[in-house]
């Protein structure tokens, strides 16, 4: 019945675009969670609404914008807002989260503004807020393709320095990791993972992935290696069963792999709290 | 002649108008243990971290191994235990080991991965310092003396030829701060590591240390532990007020 599925060309690009973000979004993730950054990514998805709208505009009034991708600009977008965000984290060090209210409504400003100059757009605004994976087209399979690979190649190279940076930064840069250059490619890559993760879960929920697969391996993970392992093996869990439950179901793909990983994160809990009152038994 | 490790020449820091060091003159010799105190707010932290080039200051000078600080290129001859260590984020998943392996990860260079020595190395110091059964161990469900353990074991691993302790037996045990100073002990006498501890323990002065340099906004006194122990009360008074009685502790 499965194999039934593979023959469609979208359902095959809506398998291949979760799988690749199901591993470079978690990834991504446990940096910015152990660093406490997991909400600049929200930050950073709302400056790609801006762009996409933008690019979006660009399309309706412009006829030689027509093979322009909103996606292309709203990556744009994104990769400029982080470098921002790089500037006000370090220019408020001991409250860095104010980085995060400046940007994200600066992003939906603009957005906003965008949206109503074009008096509305045809195309379904919809698909980039709550994703549209089964219409992910070769295009953009291409796109996010090209990022992960970006990804995955920083993310193996730093490896280590990512690790003492996140664990101590003024130790980190102390023993002679470039500090300013690492975090500043950090964010770009995080803006890039954003926007080619869009048309997977959509704008509003593009942190999800990023962010609830790493909270759940963080419940039983001691090393920061395991945590990295789990978080992905969670995500493609999340991404392969939400994809099918969507389709099967007719439910909002985006929406259903939140909702499937949200349930595994409460799966661990449950688990680790029952062995917890399991081992008190037996001891007491 | 011993190499001078670390050469401090008139030194003012302030954080934004209030002056915190003002006119240091200080000087580390190759192999000396040198031992900081003074009181609470005296500067010992920002002179630490002035020597170590984390802070820039506003007139003098520092030098390390001979070398202007900021332009130090092999920052792996420098070993440092923050007065803050211990205030990580304490979910940090993250085992011993790998936080042990961290302290050789900016010596080792970009694009380099670790070798097998290097992983030997990092097995090696977590069992100096006496932790061999939690190397597997996440570091925030240790308890603060063994993450204390943890970030001197991360400061070793690089064989650092200066080693930089800014309070460190803060909230350790007395036994484990015993063996604490044993190991110094061992790394200053036995492979002649340069030591300079900020501390607030004045019995280890005359017991453990080559100097002591009493600071408060500027050196107090500079000199051997005996000539310390000699002058103990004048010093005591010019470092911490005359108003503060000092229960003296040791002999
Ligand atoms: N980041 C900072 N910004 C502004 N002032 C600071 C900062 N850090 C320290 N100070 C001030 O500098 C002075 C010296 O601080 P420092 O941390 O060097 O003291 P210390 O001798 O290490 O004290 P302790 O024994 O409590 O560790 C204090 O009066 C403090 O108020
Ligand atoms: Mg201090």
């Amino acid at each position: 019945m499965i194999e039934m599925l593979f023959q469609f060309e979208w359902m095959r690009n809506a398998l291949l675009a979760g799988v690749m973000i199901g591993l470079i979004s978690p990834l991504v993730g446990v940096y910015l969670v152990v660093r406490r950054m997991s909400l600049i990514a929200d930050a950073l998805s709302h400056v790609t609404l801006s762009g996409v709208a933008a690019g979006l505009l660009l399309q309706k009034d412009f006829a030689w914008a027509g093979w322009l991708n909103p996606i292309y600009l709203g990556m744009v977008f994104s990769v400029i807002g982080s470098v921002f965000v790089e500037q006000l984290r370090r220019l408020y060090r001991t409250f860095q989260e104010i980085a995060i209210p400046i940007i994200l409504s600066g992003g939906v400003g603009l957005g906003v503004v965008l949206i109503s100059a074009a008096n509305g757009f045809n195309v379904d605004i919809a698909g980039y807020l709550f994703g549209s994976i089964l219409a992910v087209g070769r295009q953009e399979l291409l796109l996010m393709a090209v990022v992960s690979g970006i990804v995955l190649l920083f993310l193996l190279i730093f490896y280590k320095e990512l690790f003492a940076l996140s664990f101590d930064e003024e130790h980190a840069f102390l023993t002679g990791i470039p500090r300013r250059l690492l975090n500043f490619l950090f964010i770009v890559v995080v803006a890039l993972v954003i926007a080619a993760s869009i048309r997977v879960v959509g704008i509003l929920l593009v942190s999800a992935l990023m962010t609830i697969p790493v909270a759940a391996s963080l419940q039983f993970t001691n090393s920061f290696r395991q945590t990295c392992i789990w978080s992905v093996i969670f995500a493609q869990i999340a991404v392969l069963c939400g994809l099918f439950a969507a389709y099967y179901l007719n439910w909002a793909s985006g929406g259903t792999i939140v909702l499937v990983s949200i349930v595994i994160f409460l799966l661990i809990l449950l688990i680790k709290k029952s062995l917890f009152l399991f081992r008190r038994r037996k001891i007491g | 002649m011993r190499e001078n490790v670390v050469e401090i020449k008139n030194l003012h820091y302030s954080y934004e108008e209030q002056a915190v060091l003002d006119g240091i003159d200080l000087t580390v010799k190759q192999g000396e243990f040198l031992g900081i105190v003074g009181p609470n707010g005296s500067g010992k932290s920002t002179l630490v971290k002035c020597i170590l080039g984390l802070l820039k200051p506003q007139a003098g000078e520092v030098l390390l191994f001979g070398q202007p600080v900021r332009t130090l290129g092999e920052r792996s001859r420098i070993g440092y235990v923050s007065q803050k260590s211990n205030s990580f984020n304490s979910g940090f998943p993250a085992t011993v080991r790998e936080v042990v392996a961290s302290g050789l990860y900016g010596s080792l260079g970009l694009f380099r991965r670790m070798k097998k020595q290097d992983w030997e190395k990092v097995e090696e110091v977590i069992d100096q310092v006496g932790l061999s059964a939690f190397r597997d161990q996440n570091i925030g469900k240790l308890s603060g003396g063994q993450q204390q353990r943890a970030f001197i074991a991360r400061a070793l691993v690089s064989d650092p030829r200066l080693l930089v302790l800014d309070e460190p037996t803060v909230g350790i045990d007395a036994k484990s701060t015993a063996q604490f100073y044993d190991l110094l002990a061992v790394l200053h006498r036995e492979e002649g590591l340069t030591l300079l501890m900020v501390t607030h323990d004045l019995s280890v002065l005359s017991s453990h240390v080559d100097r002591v340099a009493c600071l408060n906004k500027r050196l107090t006194f500079h000199g051997r532990p005996d000539e310390f122990e000699r002058k103990q009360t004048e010093i005591l008074s010019a470092t911490y007020g005359h108003e503060i009685q000092l229960v003296s502790h040791g002999h």
